[in-house]
C-alpha cells in the first residue's frame, strides 16, 4: 500500500508512514482546531494496514512536544489499533522521543505504556 | 439596480465597479507619440485603455510602454504607428457587478499582469472605464479586515454572555473566601475552561472545568457543562462529587449521543458522531471537620501544607467525564483530605501544565508549577496569582498560548 507522508505545520505533526518499510513517525506539535479532520485520513490508512500484517515487526517513532485534548483521543485511539496488532501477533516497537526534563510529555507515555501492555515501549530522552 | 445604491468598497458584498477609475484612453487610430504625451502630462497615470467604438481591445501600461519606446530608434520607428504595437491585448474585462473576491480570483487566474496593467470594467458589455491592480489589493484588505472585525464582534459579545454564566461563581467566591484568586483566561477571548463555585453554611463546592476544545466550539461544550451540572444539582448532593461527575457523565454521553455501539444498542455510524466531554476536579471543602472531599477527572489538585516544604499533588481518576471511551457507568471516586488552618488549595487546568516555552521549548509542566507555588506560597494569594502567572507568562515567551489557562488558589482560613 501506498506510504503516507503529510508535511509539518505550526499545528500539525510530520506524518511520515512507510508502510512499505514498517517504520511510521508522528513528529512536531498537534493542536489543529478539528483533529478528526486531520487525523481522519491517517487512522483510515492505519486501518487499511494493520489487517495485512502478520507477525511483522513495526516501528513507531512518536516525538510530540505538544497535542491538545482532541488530539490527545485520536492519538489513545492510534495506539490502540496498534496494541490490537501486537495483540494478534504483530510485534509494535514504540519509540517515544521526549526532550529530556519534559515531565509532562514523559508522563503520557508512559500513561500509553501503562494502558496499552501488548506495546513494546522504549522512553528515548533527547538532550535539549 | 441603480448604481449607486450598491454597497461600497471594503464591504463584504462589493463589487468590482466600486474600483472604477476612468482614466483618458486612446483608440487604435492614435499613435504612440500621443500616448507619450499621455503619460508625460500626467505622470501619476499608470495605465491606459485602448478603447475601440465603446469596447475596450487593451491595456498600455506605463512602465512597459516608456521601457519599450526609450529603446534604440524604437522612437522613430513606432512613433506614428498605431498605439496597439506595445498594448497589453488581452487584458482580464470584467462586469461591473462581478464581486471582488469572484474578481480576486479572475485575476489571479490571468496571471500576474493584472497587478501592473490593471483590468477594464464593463457595463452592459461596453467599456466604463478600468481598476488597477493596487485597489483591488486594498479591496481585498478592505474586505479581510472588516470580515475580521465582524467576527471579532460577535466573539467579544459571546465572551459577555459566558462571563454572565460566571457571575453567580465569582460573587459566592467573595463572599465565602477571604484569601483567594481565580485565573480564567481563554486562549480566543471565548474558551472551554470553566468553572463554578457555591457558597453554603457548612462549607463551600468549588470546579474547576476544562472542556473539549477551545474557542467558540469549547465555549458552546461550557454551556452545556454549566447547564447540566445544574440540572445534575437539583438531584445530586454537591458534598459528593464524585457522584457529581459519574451523573453529569452519564447526562452527556446520552444527550450527546456519545456512546458506544453496545451501550447505543444499535449499529451506529460512530464516524458521524461527537466526541466531546470534559476534564475537571470537583471539589467540597467542610468547614467543620476541615476536610476537603474531592474528586477529578484527569485534573490535578495541588496542596501547600501552612509552613510545609513541599507542594502535593492530589491527582484523581484518568478518565475524561462524557466521552465516547468514557463507560456509561464509570465510577470516579472520592478523595478526602484533612488541610489545617492556613492550608494552600490549587486547581489548575492543562492550559499552564502543558504550554511550551523555555529555553528547550518544553511543556511548563506540574514541576514548574509547584516551584513557583512553593517559593511563593507564603504570600497573599493576590500576590502569588501575579507571581505564578508572570513565571507563566515568562515561560511561553514568544510561544503561541496553545490552551485556555484556569488557575484557582485558596487559603484556607
Amino acid at each position: 500500500m501506498q506510504n503516507l507522508y503529510i508535511a509539518a505545520t505550526s499545528s500539525t505533526p510530520e506524518v511520515d508512514f512507510r508502510f512499505d518499510s514498517h517504520q511510521l513517525s508522528l513528529r512536531g506539535e498537534s493542536y489543529p482546531e478539528n483533529a478528526h479532520a486531520f487525523f481522519g485520513p491517517i487512522m483510515d490508512a492505519v486501518q487499511a494496514y494493520l489487517p495485512k500484517l502478520h507477525a511483522t515487526t513495526v516501528t513507531l517513532d512518536i516525538q510530540l512536544a505538544y497535542f491538545n485534548s482532541s488530539s490527545t483521543k485520536v492519538l489513545l485511539e492510534l495506539f490502540g489499533l496498534f496494541n490490537k496488532a501486537a495483540v494478534a501477533g504483530n510485534y509494535v516497537h514504540l519509540n517515544w522521543h521526549y526532550i529530556e526534563d519534559d515531565e509532562t510529555i514523559l508522563e503520557f507515555g508512559e500513561e500509553v505504556a501503562d494502558d496499552y501492555t501488548a506495546l513494546d515501549f522504549h522512553p528515548c530522552a533527547m538532550v535539549g | 439596480m441603480p448604481l449607486d445604491s450598491i454597497p461600497r468598497a471594503g464591504q463584504a458584498n462589493s463589487v468590482a465597479g466600486h474600483l472604477l477609475q476612468t482614466p483618458p484612453t486612446v483608440a487604435p487610430t492614435d499613435n504612440n507619440y500621443q500616448v507619450m504625451d499621455l503619460f508625460s502630462q500626467d505622470t501619476l497615470l499608470a495605465n491606459i485603455p485602448v478603447v475601440e467604438q465603446g469596447r475596450a481591445v487593451g491595456i498600455i501600461n506605463r512602465n512597459t510602454f516608456m521601457s519599450t519606446i526609450a529603446r534604440p530608434f524604437h522612437r522613430e520607428i513606432f512613433g506614428r504607428k498605431s498605439c496597439t504595437a506595445f498594448m497589453n491585448a488581452s487584458p482580464l474585462i470584467v462586469d461591473y457587478l462581478t464581486p471582488i473576491t469572484e474578481l480576486s480570483f479572475l485575476a489571479l487566474g490571468a496571471g500576474e499582469k493584472v497587478l501592473s496593467d490593471g483590468f477594464i470594467i464593463n457595463v452592459d458589455n461596453s467599456y466604463a472605464g478600468m481598476g488597477q491592480g493596487v485597489s483591488l489589493m486594498q479591496a481585498l484588505a478592505d474586505q479581510q479586515a472588516e470580515k475580521h472585525r465582524q467576527m471579532m464582534e460577535s466573539i467579544n459579545y459571546a465572551s459577555v454572555i459566558q462571563q454572565s454564566f460566571l457571575q453567580s461563581s465569582r460573587r459566592d467566591m467573595a463572599a465565602a473566601l477571604e484569601d483567594y484568586f481565580m485565573v480564567w483566561s481563554p486562549r480566543d477571548i471565548v474558551g472551554g475552561d470553566y468553572y463554578y463555585f457555591v457558597k453554603r453554611d457548612d462549607g463551600f463546592f468549588v470546579a474547576v472545568i476544562d472542556c473539549t476544545g477551545h474557542g467558540v466550539p469549547g465555549a458552546f461544550m461550557t454551556l452545556i457543562m454549566a447547564s447540566t451540572l445544574k440540572q445534575v444539582l437539583t438531584t445530586h448532593d454537591l458534598r459528593n462529587p464524585a457522584e457529581l461527575l459519574c451523573a453529569i457523565n452519564r447526562q452527556v454521553k446520552q444527550s450527546l449521543g456519545q456512546l458506544t455501539p453496545e451501550e447505543a444498542g444499535i449499529d451506529d455510524h460512530p464516524e458521524l458522531n461527537s466526541d466531546d466531554g470534559m476534564d475537571g476536579a470537583f471539589c467540597w471543602f467542610d468547614k467543620a471537620s476541615r476536610t476537603l472531599t474531592y474528586a477529578s477527572a484527569k485534573t490535578p489538585l495541588f496542596v501547600l501544607p501552612p509552613e510545609g516544604e513541599e507542594v502535593h499533588t492530589l491527582e484523581g481518576n484518568k478518565k475524561g467525564v462524557g466521552y465516547v471511551g468514557t463507560p456509561l457507568d464509570y465510577e470516579w471516586k472520592n478523595h478526602a483530605v484533612k488541610l489545617a488552618a492556613g492550608s494552600r488549595l490549587y486547581i489548575s487546568t492543562d492550559g499552564i501544565i502543558d504550554q511550551i516555552g523555555g529555553p528547550k521549548r518544553i511543556c511548563f509542566g506540574k514541576k514548574h508549577l509547584k516551584e513557583q507555588i512553593l517559593k511563593h506560597g507564603h504570600k497573599r494569594m493576590e500576590q502569588q496569582q501575579k507571581h505564578i502567572i508572570d513565571a507563566f507568562l515568562r515561560w511561553q515567551g514568544d510561544n503561541s498560548r496553545r490552551d485556555d489557562v484556569s488557575l484557582f488558589g485558596v487559603c484556607l482560613d
